[in-house]
């Protein structure tokens, strides 16, 4: 038997892993400085994206068959709850609509021109999800041309999902709330707290045992109710002010004991994102 | 001669679905795949790559091209960072054969030497991961949360394509010779 690290082979090998482990380096370094990725990089996610609607077509089709099927036998259950919260809802509104105006007039009043809550919306499906258990990301079908930039929030129909981290002509990249990656994560939101104090802080980590996002270097020490309502705060002036996170499912201490931990569960369901809307601030 | 049999049109084709599937069934079966806390990842590249190796017969396919090219893809498309399945899907190209060669060709081996494919797959790329940063779950979590699914749902895929994909290599191997 012939020798298996033989001269040749040990140098291809370190060769290989070198050029590999330079190659995912710099492309992690690169994708966290720059706002678009290189030119080949963007035009062959062009392609692959056009190319993916082939295959993606007839699954989503599929699903969306079986999808209708369960939704049929659901629906009276569903419909007796919905019915309940629409007359809520049309009050909510009428309120919603009001404030709006008076908030313009307000603005107009104090020659303030844009804030933190004036968003408009980008609305995207969702193509298809990375096959990987560390990069939780999907690939939408909104891009440069129709305006979608580097780090804008994405929300789905419960809430907050995660953040733009790629962006080539048609297509982007969204990186989920649920992502644990250094680079990940760090939205910041707000959050209620008795005596009407507003505590800051900003989304650390996720638990992926219990499914919830932990809001961490929360210094104030005012106490937070269960159930009480989380959104981002628009601090940091790239995330609009507002948008909805999730709920407080419990109040912990962080590791030395010194300030507090809120675990927040989240509104949107991280598994089931069809539709996005990409939030662009205003300027 | 892989240039002049119905597999030149048969294997990229297979290949094209199996990388779009991957995607796409991760989409759509998310709440299966990723339960929490537990991550399976689907790697119908992985297996068609390995069964086509299997099932060529004396047909060389350029396997492991094909291999630098769908890791190319996979690389910009679902990871977004360069570098890790150009050099991973190659590999276990390598590894099958390397393999193979200690083994006879009945089932139970084949997917043995898939198993060891899926498993060695996850490790180094757990372990690349690691080490650039794009995770911090420790090893133990890693066994139980994502190796374990995968497996298991990879070896299914294994069970249930297995006859399928054989008739139709059979099938396409069977034309060629009556042409």
């Amino acid at each position: 038997m012939h020798k298996f690290f033989s001269n040749r082979r040990l140098v291809f090998i370190v060769v290989v892993l070198v050029l590999a482990f330079g190659l995912m380096g710099g492309s992690v370094a690169l994708r966290n400085r720059r706002a678009t990725p290189p030119l080949i990089q963007q035009f062959g996610n062009d392609v692959v994206g056009i190319a993916n609607d082939v295959v993606a077509v007839p699954v989503n089709a599929v699903s969306n068959g079986l999808g209708s099927f369960s939704d049929l036998l659901n629906t009276y259950s569903e419909n007796r709850k919905l019915k309940q919260q629409v007359s809520d809802l049309a009050q909510v509104k009428v309120r919603d609509e009001t404030l709006a105006h008076e908030n313009r007039q307000l603005k107009k009043e104090l020659k303030v021109q844009h804030t933190m809550t004036d968003y408009s919306k980008i609305n995207a499906a969702v193509i298809t999800r990375s096959p990987s258990s560390w990069q939780k990301q999907l690939v939408i079908n909104k891009g440069q041309t129709s305006g979608v930039k580097k780090n804008m929030p994405v929300m789905s129909a419960g809430g907050l999902v995660g953040r733009v981290v790629e962006v080539n002509q048609t297509n982007s990249k969204v990186e989920l709330l649920s992502d644990t990656s250094e680079s990940a994560n760090r939205f910041a939101i707000q959050v209620d707290g008795e005596g009407s104090k507003t505590i800051n802080g900003i989304i650390t980590d996720y638990d992926s045992e219990t499914n919830e996002l932990v809001m961490g270097q929360v210094t104030s020490k005012a106490k937070v109710k269960k159930g009480t309502r989380v959104t981002t705060s628009g601090l940091g002036g790239v995330t609009p002010k507002g948008l909805y996170v999730g709920k407080v499912a419990r109040v912990g201490k962080d590791d030395y004991g010194l300030a507090q931990k809120i675990y927040i569960k989240p509104a949107a369901d991280f598994n089931d994102v069809n539709v996005v809307t990409v939030a662009e601030l205003d300027s | 001669m892989y240039r002049l049999s119905r597999l030149r049109f048969l294997f990229p084709i297979g290949l094209f679905v199996a990388f779009f599937l991957d995607g796409s069934l991760s989409k759509v079966w998310a709440s299966l795949f990723f339960s929490y806390p537990y991550n399976m990842v689907s790697q119908l590249v992985l297996l068609w790559l390995v069964l086509s190796y299997f099932f060529e017969g004396n047909i060389k396919i350029p396997l492991t091209g094909f291999a630098i090219a769908v890791g190319v893809i996979a690389d910009v498309y679902y990871a977004g960072i360069w570098g890790l399945f150009i050099v991973l899907y190659p590999l276990m190209v390598w590894l099958t054969k390397f393999l193979a060669r200690y083994f006879n060709d009945t089932f139970l081996n084949m997917i043995l030497i898939f198993f060891v494919d899926v498993a060695v797959f996850e490790l180094l790329n757990y372990w690349a991961y690691y080490v650039i940063g794009i995770t911090h779950a420790n090893f133990g979590d890693f066994l139980i949360n994502t190796l374990a699914p995968t497996l298991a749902l990879n070896l299914a895929y294994f069970v249930l394509l297995f006859w399928p994909i054989q008739s139709l290599y059979t099938r396409a191997l069977a034309d060629r010779q009556r042409n």
